[in-house]
């Protein structure tokens, strides 16, 4: 074959793929817009009919009631799930006690002495000052119960999470098992993990520990394996010409070259273990998020401050330790540091001998009383400034009322149901096939037939106005910070900040201005999820490669058509997966907001978990949340795909 | 192609690859003489290296030159069996490696044979000594004998006091020689080399290969010798196979490669060649037969290019006497046949 002959059939394809791409664009446009016409004017569908709610509530309530009446009997408790039990609670006692036989002052110092080997001496003195103001705020012992809870939990991912990765990574077999369940889990906003473990193990530290192990798991799985996929084959093939056995290969080759990989899993690992460990209030877990929470349902705005202080404390501090840990060089100093660590261990001994372990009172001092002061007068005086109809007040009126309360009404019974399922159907089609097609027909139907439609149309609403909102801030600011390095090394510090928060902490400066309501937490979400709308812009943008900048420049092309043309349409797929990361951030949040009267399914699984009666309504949302969440997850999903530009012929 | 060597110590016989769902169709098609798009298109499969064999006898070097694509880098990953071939024997120091089992065949690597790579290979992760060690290691050597035997071979190529450095603090050529090290730390027979030099400098190059050659004098392995660089391959070899396409095009000695290029393909490199610089008087040296010698004749060693007797023949009907490196004569080089050569070349 020529070459000539050889282009063109290639072209063809080219073409053709592009033509029918635009064409299935306007046919699953079309047909929508058809099917809600023909549902509006011919029938009278409208919200899914509530006589078709087979209700999984009272079978789940029916259970609950079983499994408390036989914890103390039943073979099930007696020989599997009491054993299991008591040993996590041993060992988190175990932990706490160990924790709390160390005199106050070796925390902050062993924090200073570690941040300095790690990132060096202004973290080491910023470390040790933020430790310590979490025991001058008076908030030192629910700190050791989150720590305590956080430690054994992370020790768990790593025992159980390291084999599983080198076990994806060895068989494939394992990894097609292993990969679609650590997607699932990381699809599920963690609140959910709650559930279905308060429903067997009661509420406590132990299920508590269950769903964060769950919850913060997939990271260091998938990192290992990862690593361990990553690690370059020539090294392994002089391994093994040397006559190395696979696991001498593995041992002195592979595993220490996956180790930054297996270390920055770890730390992801860390952060989701705090922020699930927090949100574990829910299930009285104890510790700092019980504080948070407590105030926030007395809207005690200073207290809930106070304890989320302590919280991003305790979340940056474990952060910057432990991804500065597998790069540390701590250079001139490194000889001090060494002594440094000597001596405060010593210290440490020698103090906790002595019983030095309570911090000591004389150093508290509060802010909340200050922080309530100007809550009080954010209230008074911003929410509705002078009585003008400027303020946080009418701004939360007219979002709810403009946008949120019309979507919701458009989705749950404008829009009438069947047209509803029909759309997702048409939307799957046209992303991926008949099979995603399918799947999100079924998932709407279950949502209907589990009683949950109105309320998950809820929560979409308050989702689709957060990622709204979110892309129309952090696109934009992407767009601005990848053709400036000045604005991006100025930003990241701050969406650094807000991405190691745990979600739940912010709620607490939310609340403050906005009060309870709808929208607290979309604005929550929308804080919680515009880093990640920045970055991946920003990552994207940056991909485009320098000499396609340059021949578009050559061209003369002025710079906005360079970013319309040519950039964003390259970006493209890095941009949908923003907007997936978006989307999974804000229903996460928006979920959790159903704790200050959000609304929607969250506040249904917040009742489920705080309310023994309501466990079986809870599970309902439970379930609608995680269908709600993979429906908008691989729909996006699938879509990137879609964007992404032909593989080469 | 060559003849069977009794002292032969890595025979490979009729070895193909294929890679792909599809292996038999596609060395079918192969054996029809279809090219590999063809088969590509057809089978979705690719026919790396199709029904190869030679032999290499012990202390030769043996280069397989060829561009990229053609399959060489897969043919001597199928001869150090690191890739399992889809068909045909290799057989290394007595041993098939192709019957081996798992142990045996760590055995056989472990003892025999060793490889130095394109891209070096280096554990990152481990310092330089560390890495020279890491046959010895997994031999399971005790951690004092083989850093003594480590930082032998860092002072025999040249890296003294480098040991407690990691490999990415070394330059490239630096950090071959550490490759070049940890393979003939564990005093293999056979060497494997995958184009170890392609990745430097031309000038660092250069030094490798006359290092090597050097090298190869004092220890008299056996080599086998990957590269795309023909100027490197009449350097370095005693035999070349030529490689296009999967297959072997020719397989003979420099002069012969150069002088007798068996196609238009083998033709295209040999053009190129610097031939004056590259043969050397052995090469083209007729026998003495006892002829008798003019003491006026000019003399030159017998691995002198011609380049440099080429000024002494010109202009001279005398030939040039060639000697071994006490002296003694050993053959005459003719200035009829230095220009026939060269002139061929030219054509």
């Amino acid at each position: 074959m020529t070459s000539v002959t050889d282009a063109r059939p290639t072209e063809r394809v080219l073409r053709t793929a592009s033509d029918s791409r635009v064409a299935r664009f306007v046919l699953a446009v079309s047909t929508i817009v058809v099917l809600v016409l023909v549902f509006r004017l011919f029938t009278n569908f409208g919200v899914f009919p509530e006589s078709w709610d087979i209700g999984l509530a009272d079978p789940i309530d029916r259970a609950r009631r079983w499994l408390i009446n036989n914890q103390t009997s039943h073979w099930l408790y007696t020989v599997f799930l009491n054993p299991i039990t008591d040993a996590i609670d041993w060992a988190i006692r175990r932990l706490e006690s160990i924790l709390r036989w160390f005199p106050w002052y070796s925390y902050p110092l062993f924090t200073g002495v570690g941040l300095w080997w790690t990132r060096g001496r202004v973290a080491g003195a910023l470390g040790l000052a933020s430790v310590t103001l979490i025991g001058v705020i008076d908030l030192w012992e629910e700190s050791f119960a989150t720590l305590a809870l956080m430690g054994v939990s992370v020790l768990i991912s790593m025992v159980i999470g390291i084999p599983l990765g080198i076990a994806a990574w060895r068989s494939d077999a394992v990894a097609r098992v292993i990969r679609p369940s650590l997607d699932a889990m990381q699809t599920m906003p963690g609140f959910v993990y709650l559930i279905p473990f308060v429903l067997l193990f009661g509420v406590g530290r132990v299920p508590a520990l269950i769903s964060t192990v769950i919850f913060a798991l997939a990271p260091v799985v998938r990192l290992t394996e990862v690593g361990l996929r990553t690690v370059p084959q020539v090294t392994v093939e002089a391994s093994e010409m040397f006559g190395a056995t696979e696991r001498q290969t593995l041992r002195l080759v592979r595993l220490p070259q996956a180790r930054p990989a297996i270390f920055a899993g770890m730390n992801q690992t860390t952060m989701l273990a705090m922020s699930m460990v927090v949100i574990a209030a829910f299930i009285g877990a104890g510790g700092l998020g019980q504080v948070v929470l407590r105030a926030m349902q007395s809207i005690e705005v200073g207290k809930a401050s106070e304890a989320g202080i302590a919280i991003v404390i305790m979340a940056i501090v474990l952060d910057r330790f432990s991804t500065g840990i597998a790069t540390a060089d701590p250079g001139r100093d490194a000889a001090t540091i060494r002594w440094l660590g000597v001596g405060v261990s010593a210290l440490a001994v020698v103090g906790g001998l002595l019983g030095h372990n309570a911090f000591p009172e004389s150093l508290n001092w509060q802010f909340a009383p200050y922080v309530d002061d100007a809550t009080d007068w954010a209230r008074d005086n911003l929410y509705d400034i002078g009585g003008s109809g400027i303020g946080t007040g009418p701004f939360s009126d007219f979002v709810t009322l403009e946008f949120v309360t019309p979507l919701r009404e458009l989705l749950s019974a404008d829009i009438p149901w069947p047209a509803m399922i029909g759309i997702g159907f048409v939307l799957g089609l046209w992303a991926r096939g008949i099979r995603l097609a399918i799947g999100i027909g079924a998932a709407l139907f279950a949502i209907g037939f589990l009683g949950m439609w109105a309320l998950s149309m809820d929560t979409l609403a308050q989702t689709i106005v957060g990622v709204a909102i979110t892309l129309a801030i952090g696109v934009p600011v992407g767009i601005l910070t990848a053709h400036n390095d000045l604005l991006r090394t100025a930003l990241k510090p701050v969406l650094d900040f807000f991405q190691t928060i745990p979600s739940f902490v912010l709620l607490v400066p939310v609340i403050t201005l906005f009060h309870v309501g709808r929208i607290p937490g979309i604005i929550a979400s929308v804080i919680y999820a515009l880093p990640a709308a920045v970055h991946y812009t920003d990552l994207g943008l940056r991909r485009v490669p320098a000499e396609i900048h340059e021949a578009a420049e050559s061209f003369g092309a002025t710079r906005g058509q360079r970013l319309r043309r040519v950039e964003m349409p390259l970006a493209a797929p890095e941009l949908m997966v923003a907007v997936n990361q978006v989307i999974m951030l804000i229903l996460a949040m928006v979920v959790i907001a159903g704790l200050v009267g959000g609304g929607g399914l969250g506040l249904e699984a917040v009742r489920g978990l705080r309310r023994s009666d309501a466990v079986g309504r809870g599970f309902e949302a439970g379930i609608a949340i995680v269908l709600l969440a993979s429906i908008l997850d691989r729909l996006t999903r699938a879509i990137a795909d879609r964007l992404r530009p032909p593989a080469a012929v | 192609m060559d003849t069977p060597n009794e002292t032969a110590q890595v025979r490979v016989e009729g070895v193909w690859k294929v890679f792909g769902r599809k292996p038999r169709e596609a060395k079918e098609m192969a054996e029809a003489g279809s090219t590999r798009e063809e088969i590509q298109t057809a089978t979705g499969s690719v026919v790396a290296v199709r029904d190869v064999s030679f032999h290499v006898a012990t202390g030769e070097t043996f280069v397989v030159m060829g561009l990229s694509g053609s399959g060489k880098s897969t043919l001597i990953r199928c001869v150090s069996h690191l890739v399992a071939p889809t068909e045909g024997t290799v057989e290394l120091c007595g041993t098939e490696l192709t019957q081996a089992d798992g142990a045996k065949l760590r055995e056989l690597r472990r003892q025999k044979m060793a490889m130095v790579f394109q891209h070096f290979g280096l554990f990152p992760h481990r310092k330089v000594v560390d890495n020279v060690a890491y046959g010895l290691e997994v031999q399971g050597v005790d951690r004092h004998d083989r850093q003594d035997r480590a930082r032998e071979l860092l002072d025999t190529v040249g890296l003294e006091g480098w040991g407690d450095h990691y490999p990415q603090q070394l330059s490239g050529g630096m950090q071959q020689r550490v490759g070049l090290a940890r393979a003939l730390a564990v005093d293999p027979e056979v060497l494997f080399f995958d184009e170890p030099f392609s990745a430097l400098d031309p000038l660092i190059r250069r030094d490798m290969q006359d290092e090597l050659i050097d090298l190869q004098m004092k220890l008299q392995r056996t080599l086998v010798f990957i590269t795309h660089d023909f100027a490197e391959a009449l350097k370095l070899a005693d035999r070349i196979a030529i490689m296009n396409d999967g297959a072997f095009v020719q397989v003979g000695t420099p002069v012969e490669i150069l002088t007798s290029p068996a196609d238009d393909y083998v033709r295209a490199f040999t053009q190129d060649a610097p031939v004056a610089k590259v043969l050397q008087a052995c090469s083209l040296m007729k026998p003495l037969d006892g002829r008798a010698i003019d003491p006026e004749w000019h003399r030159v060693s017998s691995t002198t290019p011609l380049e440099v007797a080429l000024p002494h023949l010109l202009g001279s009907i005398n030939p040039v006497l060639v000697c071994d490196e006490h002296n003694t004569p050993v053959g005459l080089l003719h200035g009829d046949d230095v220009a026939r050569v060269i002139s061929e070349n030219q054509q």
